[in-house]
């Protein structure tokens, strides 16, 4: 070692020649293909779902059930399903599902835009976009802290919000009392409430609402600016030590971010 | 992130890789200290800077404990030097090994001295030293990140033997004004995490609590705290189960 001389700043400078991070390179492969003309077409299902629009609820209750998605897809309650109006529009594009109001009359992909684009419910346009991203991946999503059944509530020993709030030993069985709680979570989207906005589970064909356990990550949709560091700090403290991720949709780019903690290792 | 050896091949990583297990950055540092501390080695105050005449067993510390860069040789075998603010101090302050004249007598400044020195230079330089001085002292390499556009890249150990894993920016745990607003928007998150992976590096931000101290004196800095963020993007389509090809029917 003595008298050697590694190099001075030479050896940094080949960093700059160093080999293209891949995961950058099939990103760009990616926008590539996206601005191309590959808008969703319309679809037509031999076997649609039919579901009822409940407009005090903010969700749809499901009238017929067809096809596998119902696994992950919309909250048991009472024996009946009832799913979010991101889960009910998503559906709605595959051409899966045939939503009705309460006269029986359709309700049209547009109407449901609009409904959306209103910020009802719970959701937003860009909270959508995030969800159908993941969802056309496989991923299995839930609104924050609305429990996926009842019978999950009773099984796990943590305090989940049925209602607003956090409670514990709920016990919630008439569905008037069910409708009231879900209407907070599904009713105006407040834009300065700073917390959670989806359980995201990894695709899995053994998901059960009975038993879902615990979400692999939680994501919070980013809404007007970069969020500072003591407000990821605010949202991770609702996360119970879930990983949070944070999502940013620009012009129907989603893209997504981690602000891990993290301690750099002490070297030799 | 794994720890990028450098080398042409397998085996050449795996030898680079032992070298360092071999001299850890820990041992290099005592040496430069000791022998730093022997000889009186002296620096002079210039500017934004600090400069000094080294040779032999010195210059080669300096160059494998990556302190400072060359600036040109003068003689035979001696070199003059450059240290950065934050190098400088941290051989002054922390290893004790170094002293700086900058005075017309040619007497040595105080550690007092040249904090206020160092700090009408560089207004953010107490967050800055605390973060390089945080990171020198769990053994990182730590080296100016300007060509990437942050403030510090560091090592596992020498460059010449592994590749830098992080992009550091320093930024203030509560609001940043005294730190030029950085990473203030979106854009400048997309801009830094696609410009350091494009060279795999991840982001790296230190989050500078000064707990309600001022930094009039350097002993402010042992009541400053460090939070460690990495910020990255991630990629839903790489993050699956194969089984999600047979469960999705729709």
């Amino acid at each position: 070692m003595e008298g050697k001389v590694w190099g001075y700043s030479s050896n940094e400078d080949n960093d700059d020649v160093d080999e293209v991070y891949l995961q950058n390179a099939s990103d760009d492969e990616e926008d590539l293909h996206s601005t191309s003309s590959s808008l969703p077409k319309l679809q037509f299902r031999n076997v649609k779902s039919k579901c009822r629009w409940n407009e005090e609820m903010g969700m749809a209750e499901v009238i017929e059930k067809n096809g596998k998605m119902w696994v992950s897809t919309g909250i048991v309650r009472s024996g009946k399903i009832y799913t979010s109006i991101e889960e009910t529009l998503y559906l709605m594009e595959l051409g899966a599902l045939h939503l009705v109001d309460n006269e029986d009359r359709s309700i049209s992909l547009i109407e449901m835009y609009k409904k959306v684009a209103g910020g009802k419910y719970g959701c937003c346009w860009e909270l959508f976009e995030a969800y159908r991203h993941l969802k056309s991946l496989g991923y299995i999503i839930g609104r924050h802290d609305v429990a996926w059944s009842l019978k999950s509530i009773r099984s796990s020993q943590k305090p989940v919000a049925v209602e607003g709030a956090e409670e514990s030993n709920q016990q919630v069985d008439t569905s008037s009392k069910v409708e009231l709680s879900i209407s907070k979570l599904f009713g105006e989207l407040k834009i300065n409430d700073l917390k959670p906005d989806f359980d995201i589970y990894l695709p899995d064909s053994r998901f059960r609402k009975s038993s879902p356990g615990d979400p692999n990550f939680l994501l919070y949709l980013s809404r007007g600016h970069l969020p500072s560091r003591a407000e990821i700090e605010v949202l991770e403290k609702q996360c119970e030590g879930i990983p949070l991720k944070v999502c940013l949709v620009t012009e129907g780019r989603v893209s997504f971010f981690s602000f891990d903690k993290v301690e750099l290792p002490i070297l030799p | 992130m794994a720890p990028r050896w450098k080398g042409k091949d397998a085996k050449s990583k795996k030898d680079a890789e032992a070298e360092a297990l071999k001299e850890p950055m820990s041992k290099i540092i005592s040496q430069l200290q000791s022998s730093f501390v022997q000889s009186n080695t002296c620096g002079f105050l210039s500017d934004n800077c600090v400069h000094l005449a080294v040779q032999g067993e010195q210059l080669d510390l300096l160059d494998k404990a990556c302190f400072g860069r060359p600036v040109r040789i003068v003689e035979k075998d001696m070199y003059w030097f450059q240290l950065t603010l934050e190098e400088a101090f941290y051989l002054c302050y922390f290893l004790k090994c170094l002293e700086i004249n900058g005075r017309a007598d040619d007497s040595p400044l105080s550690n007092e001295e040249l904090w206020r020195y160092f700090k009408s230079k560089k207004e953010a330089f107490p967050c800055f030293y605390k973060v390089y001085s945080h990171l020198r002292i769990k053994n990182w390499v730590v080296r100016s990140g300007a060509q990437y556009g942050v403030d510090f890249i560091v090592y596992r150990h020498h460059p010449a033997l592994v590749h830098s894993e992080y992009g550091v920016l320093v930024l203030s745990h509560d609001n940043d004004a005294d730190l030029n607003g950085r990473l203030s928007v979106w854009s400048d998150v997309h801009c830094s995490t696609r410009l350091l992976g494009s060279v795999a590096k991840t982001l790296l931000v230190l989050y500078i609590n000064k707990n309600g101290q001022n930094d009039e004196s350097p002993l402010c800095l042992a009541n400053y705290t460090i939070e460690e963020r990495t910020i990255s993007r991630w990629s839903p389509e790489q993050c699956r189960e194969r089984s999600v090809l047979t469960f999705l029917d729709l």
